[in-house]
């Protein structure tokens, strides 16, 4: 099966700045493909290249197999959807959503129905005659994304399209994009700094950091297994200690279980935070290799454990994560 | 008010600038024949009087045609220099808009005396062709101005949406960015007008016999006879930059045309 979009050594110099380094990426076609980092790690610049905005330095773009590195955006036939939203201020939404249509000459009844079509996919067919400037921010978003759809892209690609929403309304419009990519069977690649949205929302996730990718896969196999340190911590990993054999670990808060004694590690509660549904415990924990280490425990139930007071943190086998040293 | 003293100095320039304005407005709309405070009556003789009198009317056709033709010939020059400078690669770009700034700084009879040794002495070119260029300088500033602020709030990823849904970079232009740019043009056109229809001390310099903007004749007018009918002409004159004013202010707002001339 031919990737949708493909980057081969792809590299993005700005000045003696390098954005993205040696990138070697295959998005499978008809998924949703995230790109997930923490800022300025590169997403927006790989997007970037991958819509024509900008020419990598060096390596190739591929899409559909077809080495497109340096076509012009108007020729790619990508829908784009802008963080700023970037709506036309001056058409109404139908004549926005209907913009790369009219470019294509598509006849003007068989315009409108199609734009009328694609903004019923994203609910929004009733303020087909408003001016982006009277609507709020979740329906100009979506007014952004029936715009991209409406050109039958072969990628849709969607540059952080829900950091602009409130936090509810955020968290909607993640099923919403799902929804909308199940139903036009479009590629997506979208760009987040947001794990949970990565999360949730991934068929395939790629992580980036200091432009480069760092880790590749669908979210049930990245998240048991981060690759290292650094994907360990920005997936939530908070706890790190070293084997016996000086192998660093990782394991996840919600994974520590505090017992009364033996088998497990010697500790000494530092500090306990009430969060309402559970316990924070904060841990001076003795690890394998010897040294102390502070250890985050996520307790449910039972009573919280007194400052000060001796336990033994029990670190589950299938939880306990390998690192590369 | 948090700062009496400013705002008491802004009280006292406000009418500074406004009293003198009433006595002219009040005394056009005298009974009376002289130029005198309190007006003598009421009457909309002079007004009448102002309206049919030759030289008023003939300098105010050329006054609007001068205007007209400098501001369309401002925006002609400034509005794509200006784009060229913003978004174009143009070695020592702060230089070129500086110069194009410039007429704001250089005191206008510095700039009238020149115009009027280089062109119409040096040249031998009519006093109107002087007159054109003269204004235009000092409209330019308006449509560099005022086309570089609009540019600057429009968000460039508009040209990008438009480029990746189909479009040249010719027409993503002419589709998204020249209609973001419009409502700042018109008004910069309309103050240019303005500017330019006001202005004296060029006007003064360049003027000829066969043509004469209004504020010149005027001048002319006050010298020989003082009489109200030159406030009533004014008042005239004073509603319709109000008007005028008005439109630009709502269009796009003075903030954005004068704000960060200096930046
Ligand atoms: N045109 C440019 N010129 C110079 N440096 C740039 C340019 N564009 C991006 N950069 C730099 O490249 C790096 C990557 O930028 P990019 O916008 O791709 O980050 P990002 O991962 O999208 O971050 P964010 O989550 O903040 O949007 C940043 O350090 C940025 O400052
Ligand atoms: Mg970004």
């Amino acid at each position: 099966m031919t990737a949708a979009a493909e980057l081969i050594g792809v590299t993005q110099r700005f000045g003696s700045f390098t954005a993205v380094d040696a990138v070697d990426l295959a998005v499978p076609p008809g998924k949703l493909t995230t790109l997930l980092g923490p800022s300025g790690c590169g997403k927006t610049t790989t997007l970037r290249m991958i819509a024509g905005y900008s020419a990598p330095t060096s390596g190739t773009i591929r899409i559909d197999g077809i080495d497109s590195t340096r076509t012009p955006p108007e020729k790619r036939n990508l829908g784009m959807v802008f963080q700023s939203y970037a709506l036309f201020p001056h058409m109404t939404v139908a004549d926005n959503v209907g913009y790369g249509l009219k470019l294509r000459k598509v006849p003007a009844a068989e315009r409108r129905a199609r734009v009328m079509e694609t903004l019923e996919l994203v609910g929004l067919a009733h303020l087909a005659g408003r001016k982006p400037k009277k609507l709020s921010g979740g329906q100009q978003q979506r007014v952004a994304l029936a715009r991209a759809i409406a050109i039958r892209p072969r990628l849709l690609l969607l540059d952080e399209p829900l950091s602009n929403l409130d936090a509810r309304l955020r968290v909607q419009m993640r099923t919403e994009i799902r929804r909308i990519q199940a139903e036009t069977e479009l590629t997506v690649i979208l760009v987040t700094h947001d794990q949970d949205e990565a999360l949730e929302m991934s068929d395939e996730m790629v992580i980036m950091n200091e432009g480069r990718i760092v880790q590749q896969g669908a979210p049930q196999q990245v998240f048991p297994r981060p690759a290292d340190r650094f994907v360990a911590e920005f997936l939530g990993y908070e706890n790190f200690l070293t084997a016996a054999d000086g192998t660093p670990l990782t394991i996840r808060p919600e994974h520590l279980r505090l017992a009364e004694q033996a088998p497990g590690l010697p500790a000494t509660v530092a500090d306990v935070a009430f969060r309402g549904v559970d316990l924070l415990v904060s841990l001076d924990v003795v690890d394998p290799s010897g040294a102390t280490v502070r250890l985050l425990a996520d307790v449910r139930g039972g009573t919280a454990p007194a400052p000060g007071s001796s336990v033994t943190v029990v670190t589950p086998d299938d939880h306990l994560v390998r690192l590369p040293r | 008010m948090k700062r009496p003293v400013t705002a008491a100095l802004a009280v006292v320039g406000y009418l500074i600038m406004i009293v003198p304005i009433v006595f002219v407005v009040a005394t056009a709309f005298t009974a009376g024949s002289t130029l005198r405070f309190p007006p003598d009556g009421f009457s909309l003789r002079w007004f009448g009087e102002a309206f049919a009198y030759e030289p008023f009317v003939e300098a105010t056709i050329s006054s609007v045609q001068l205007a007209v033709l400098a501001a369309a010939l401002a925006l002609l020059i400034g509005v794509p220099a200006t784009l060229a400078i913003h978004r174009g690669r143009i070695p020592g770009k702060g230089l070129v808009e500086g110069l194009f700034l410039s007429p704001l700084i250089v005191p206008e009879l510095v700039v009238g005396l020149a115009l009027f040794q280089q062109l119409m002495v040096g040249l031998d070119l009519d006093n109107f062709t002087a007159l054109l260029v003269g204004h235009t300088a000092l409209m330019l500033p308006y449509a560099v101005r005022v086309t570089g602020a609009s540019l600057a709030l429009a968000d460039p990823a508009l040209e990008e949406a438009a480029r990746g849904l189909g479009a040249s970079p010719l027409r993503a232009f002419v589709n998204v960015t020249l209609p973001v740019l419009r409502p700042g043009i018109f008004s910069a056109g309309l103050l240019s007008v303005v500017t330019s229809f006001n202005n004296v001390p060029l006007s003064l310099l360049l003027q000829g016999r066969d043509f004469r903007t209004l504020p010149v004749t005027m001048l002319d007018y006050v010298q020989q006879s003082y009489d109200p009918m030159v406030a009533a002409a004014s008042t005239l004159i004073l509603a319709a930059t109000v008007v005028i004013a008005v439109i630009a202010e709502r269009t796009v707002g003075f903030a954005k045309i004068f704000g960060g001339i200096s930046r």
